[in-house]
């Protein structure tokens, strides 16, 4: 279907067609006949045996939230999850600060320091997520793929302070090791394509 | 003048400028990657390569005079290759770490290399292991390192440490410690500054911020009288300090101006405090009740303003022993020059081929002027006489000739430099008959200047067209001051000598020139305004009243250029100020900088707001900080006096000398610079006053018992030791600096 279609404004020749609905009953009379037909064609006993039938089998459809939760789409932004690397267990987050300069409301701080192995390392991070407004620029800008939106949607509390807590975004260690925490397909993953594009440095000597 | 053209426009050379000068002066481009203003160019990055018409290849801006007529192309298709290629290569393996490094976001190799558009790697060269070297306040990642010279090219030509070298060895050169293991030198962090990539870094500050993150305020150092600009970077305190914010390092303009250890790393002194109304109001009383104020000269000309307004509502009297110094001096000097104001500046010492310098410890009283001095030295090959009677181990690259003269005989010294110095000038009878008065045998013999000794230095000084005599604190600090800051007047007059003078603290020159000062008689019930007194407002610790430090307070100092120099508030203060003091007390303003467009005008001040100032060298190197002080011309009428029997210090002396980066109370609790309060001497001087290494002593100084261990110290010759005066608190330095003590053993 293209867009023309659509655009065509006259309905004369375009296949459309008046329904066929009868004449609304003028005189009295015939407005009783037509409830009295209606009262007893039986069609409100199917819809009451619809719901009866479905109780009787016990086959309930409706999701029981919230011992009951739908999965939500990769690409859905909600709390902030923090990402180990596979092999080591090591955090991701290299603390570069993109992620705290990019925030547009300024919910993201960090503080960061040199470790005795001469590497940067992230002391204290914390995400306001009372303020936060789960835009995912933090989650793209990463170049680590360390700071990703999680499917956890439920942020009720009551202490804002609970929501800037840093252990509850990190992947908790030994699931990283146990490797139970799969590439991450979500928001700010690489596009599944990338491998083609990356070019080797050339390695001749 | 040369005429020539740069890309068809006419333009004119000065003698001894080279292409990329006045390329740069006329607003055209040429990419560096090792160019600095300040030094000899170091010519390694080759990227300033630009085309002559008619000449085959490529000549480099950064170190070619132009010649008459030639045409000068900065821009052709060939050279972006040229320049390109550089780049690449520039990259190859540069560790792909911008994430993390500190310098990214202000990393020439980062800017360029997007400027070229550089994507890929195209060459290979195999890796070489690299370990990152911990050099103190320093780190050092040689994988990092572009190899641009321009950290040993500052070290050598600018700071005078000389510490920094390159080891040659092609693909796997680096930066090493010159003649020694780790890195043993003054901790300017020049070379930190200087550095293009992250490859030199503070080891204080590396991986705590972004360099994006940090807002930078303009400021001035308010360590000793150079008066140094800076800026301090600050951001808040981290993520469990709620609205707090802290100082996270010091940068300064490199290209142009240069800062020591002390402005760059000894920046956290900073006070807190609330607001204690009990306190105040105690501080009030004192004030009203106060006999005097003492104060130290770490404190702002506004600031001083308040204390002579209060001085003139109260009848308070002032005291400050440093400034007072300074008063006598240049109160002399002037009645025989002429002038308020010495001649010389830290510009015209840069630019002197000759420089006598007398009775000051430099290196360690005053970082600026040394620096100008090894600029002059390595640029213009000065000739560097250094009078004194220790000889200073950090100045050995720079000076030429070691005088040494006798503790107390400075009178004498200066009297022989007029005697040498003045020669053929058609002086006044009074001032001749002083000349020929004086006995060059006793004072040769008393001071133990040989008449070799000046013969050799006036031989130096021959072919000299730019003199400069600098006259450091010993004299402003001695008894027989002001006739001999009638002799250096005399030298001045009649000698084509410039004279610098350099003041003990930041701002003495400032609070010098403000109001006059009284003889401290140490009465009882006075207020101590950072200084010792019955109840101390302060901005160090155990003060009765706390007060910003000099790095939360805005206002001027007059620096050792005369110039005078804006400062601002780098970190919030919660607490009160000395102008809440004397609101309270009846003299009113709202803002202490109101004070700035009323300093006197008959010092050379002028009426110009404090928001009117600026602040910053500009990109031509224009130093556009503040003012410089009018010149006024004062009445003469001073003639030299006779000089006096020459004292003679015998037994233990010590003289008053900080160590490297320590300057006052406030450098010494900064986190990052070394706390070493230890008595320094040499072997002999252990002999003379029987001391051993490592012994505990303690004597009386300046009304106090002091306690120091004593070190022997290889560098040091002669019988007197070092002592640090800077963990003593503000304005303790008693009168001469040298001194004469009794050392009481401690019993084991």
């Amino acid at each position: 279907m293209s867009l023309e279609q659509f655009k065509n404004r006259d309905v004369s020749d375009s296949g459309y067609y008046l329904v066929d609905i009868d004449a609304y009953p003028e005189k009295g009379f015939d407005k009783f006949k037509r409830i009295v037909a209606r009262t007893f064609r039986g069609e409100l006993f199917v819809g009451l045996w619809v719901v009866m039938r479905e109780m009787i089998k016990f086959d309930i459809h409706t999701v029981q939230y919230p011992k009951e939760k739908l999965p939500v789409g990769p690409r859905y932004r909600a709390v902030h999850e923090m990402q180990r690397l596979w092999e080591s267990g090591t955090e991701r987050c290299i603390g570069c600060g993109l992620c705290e300069k990019i925030c547009i409301s300024d919910c993201i701080r960090m503080d960061t320091k040199i470790d005795e192995n001469n590497r940067k390392v992230v002391s204290e991070y914390t995400i306001n997520l009372g303020r936060c407004i789960f835009c995912g620029y933090c989650a793209e800008v990463c170049p680590e793929l360390a700071i990703v939106h999680g499917g956890r949607y439920e942020n009720t509390s009551e202490q804002r302070a609970h929501y800037t807590d840093y252990q509850d975004m990190l992947t908790p260690f030994d699931m990283a090791l146990n490797g139970q925490v799969p590439e991450y397909p979500g928001f700010g993953a690489v596009t599944p394509h990338e491998d083609e594009r990356v070019k080797s440095t050339p390695l001749a000597y | 003048m040369i005429n020539f053209k740069i890309n068809g426009t006419p333009v004119t050379a000065e003698r001894g400028e080279t292409i990329i000068n006045v390329a740069r002066r006329e607003d055209i481009y040429i990419p560096t990657m090792c160019y600095i203003e300040k030094t000899s160019p170091c010519a390694s990055c080759r990227l300033c390569s630009v085309e002559v018409e008619g000449l085959d290849g490529f000549v480099l801006a950064c170190n070619t005079p132009p010649t008459e007529g030639i045409n000068v192309i900065t821009d052709s298709e060939v050279l972006e290759t040229e320049r390109t290629n550089i780049m690449r290569m520039y990259d190859v393996n540069h560790p792909l770490e911008c994430g993390v490094c500190d310098k990214s976001g202000e990393c020439d190799l980062q800017n360029k290399t997007l400027e070229f558009n550089v994507g890929q790697q195209q060459f290979a060269a195999k890796d070489q292991p690299r370990k990152i070297e911990n050099w103190g306040l320093i780190n050092y990642d040689p994988s990092l390192c572009i190899l641009c010279e321009k950290c040993t090219h500052v070290c050598n030509e600018v700071i005078g440490d000389d510490a920094l070298d390159l080891l040659f060895g092609g693909y796997n050169s680096k930066v090493i410690p010159k003649n020694s293991d780790v890195l043993d030198c003054t901790f300017c962090g020049e070379c930190i500054a200087v550095c293009p990539v992250g490859a030199l870094i503070s080891s204080d500050f590396q991986y705590s911020a972004n360099s994006w993150e940090l807002s930078k305020v303009p400021a001035t150092c308010a360590h000793c009288s150079a008066g140094c600009a800076l800026e301090y970077e600050v951001k808040h305190a981290g993520v469990e300090a709620q609205g707090a914010e802290s100082i996270y390092r010091v940068k300064n303009n490199f290209e142009y101006a240069t800062l020591c250890g002390a402005g760059r790393f000894g920046f956290d002194y900073d006070n807190s405090a609330t607001k204690d109304d009990e306190a105040f109001a105690k501080a009030v009383e004192a004030v009203s009740k106060a006999k005097a104020i003492r104060f130290s000269s770490m404190i702002t000309n506004e600031e001083m303003m308040i204390l002579k307004a209060l001085k003139e509502k109260l009848g308070l009297k002032l005291f400050n022993r440093d400034a007072r110094h300074m008063q006598l001096f240049m109160d002399a000097y002037a009645s025989v020059s002429g002038t308020k104001h010495y001649s010389a500046d830290l510009e015209t010492l840069k630019e002197s081929d000759a420089i006598i310098m007398v009775g000051t410890r430099i290196a360690t009283d005053n970082p600026g002027v040394r620096y100008a001095m090894t600029t002059a030295a390595r640029h213009n090959g000065a000739k560097v006489v250094y009078m004194h009677p220790l000889e200073d181990a950090l100045l050995q690259n720079t000076v030429t000739q070691f005088v040494k003269y006798e503790v107390g005989t400075e009178e004498g010294v200066l009297a022989l430099l007029a005697q040498t110095l003045i020669v053929d000038q058609e002086l006044t009878q009074r001032e001749q008959s002083f000349i020929d008065s004086l006995d060059e045998g006793y004072l040769s013999a008393e001071t133990n200047v040989g008449d070799d000794e000046l013969e050799l230095m006036k031989k130096q000084f021959l072919r000299s067209k730019s003199k400069t005599l600098v006259i450091g604190s010993d004299i402003l600090a001695h008894e027989r001051v002001e006739n001999i800051a009638r002799l250096v007047a005399l030298i001045e007059k009649y000698s084509d000598f410039n004279v610098l003078v350099v003041p003990s603290e930041a701002n003495t020159l400032g609070v010098s020139l403000i109001a006059d000062l009284d003889i401290d008689d140490h009465s009882e019930n006075v207020v101590g305004y950072n200084a010792k007194g019955n109840f101390v407002i302060s901005a160090l610790e155990g003060a009765d009243l706390a007060v910003p430090a000099f790095n939360q307070q805005e206002g001027t100092v007059v620096s050792i250029d005369k110039r005078v120099l804006p400062t601002n508030v780098a970190l919030g203060f919660e607490g009160y100020t000395l102008n809440d003091i004397a609101n309270a007390l009846g003299v009113h303003a709202q803002n202490t900088v109101d004070y700035t467009s009323r300093l006197p005008q008959e010092s050379g001040f002028k009426a110009v707001d404090f928001d009117d100032l600026e602040n910053f060298y500009s990109d031509k190197g224009v130093d556009t900080r503040g003012y410089v002080l009018d010149d006024v011309t004062v009445k003469r009428g001073g003639y030299p006096e006779e000089v006096a029997e020459l004292p003679e210090f015998n037994g233990a002396v010590i003289y008053h000398a900080n160590p490297v980066l320590q300057f006052n109370a406030f450098t010494a609790q900064t986190k990052q610079l070394e706390n070493d309060n230890n008595l320094y001497g040499s072997a002999s001087f252990a002999a003379a006053a029987r001391l051993s290494d490592g012994e505990a002593v303690t004597f009386v100084y300046a009304g106090e018992t002091v306690r120091r261990v004593f070190k022997l110290d290889e560098t040091l010759k002669g019988t007197v030791a070092l002592h640090p005066t800077f963990d003593l608190g503000l304005n303790v330095r008693s009168d001469y600096r040298f001194e004469t003590v009794n050392f009481k053993r401690e019993s084991k």
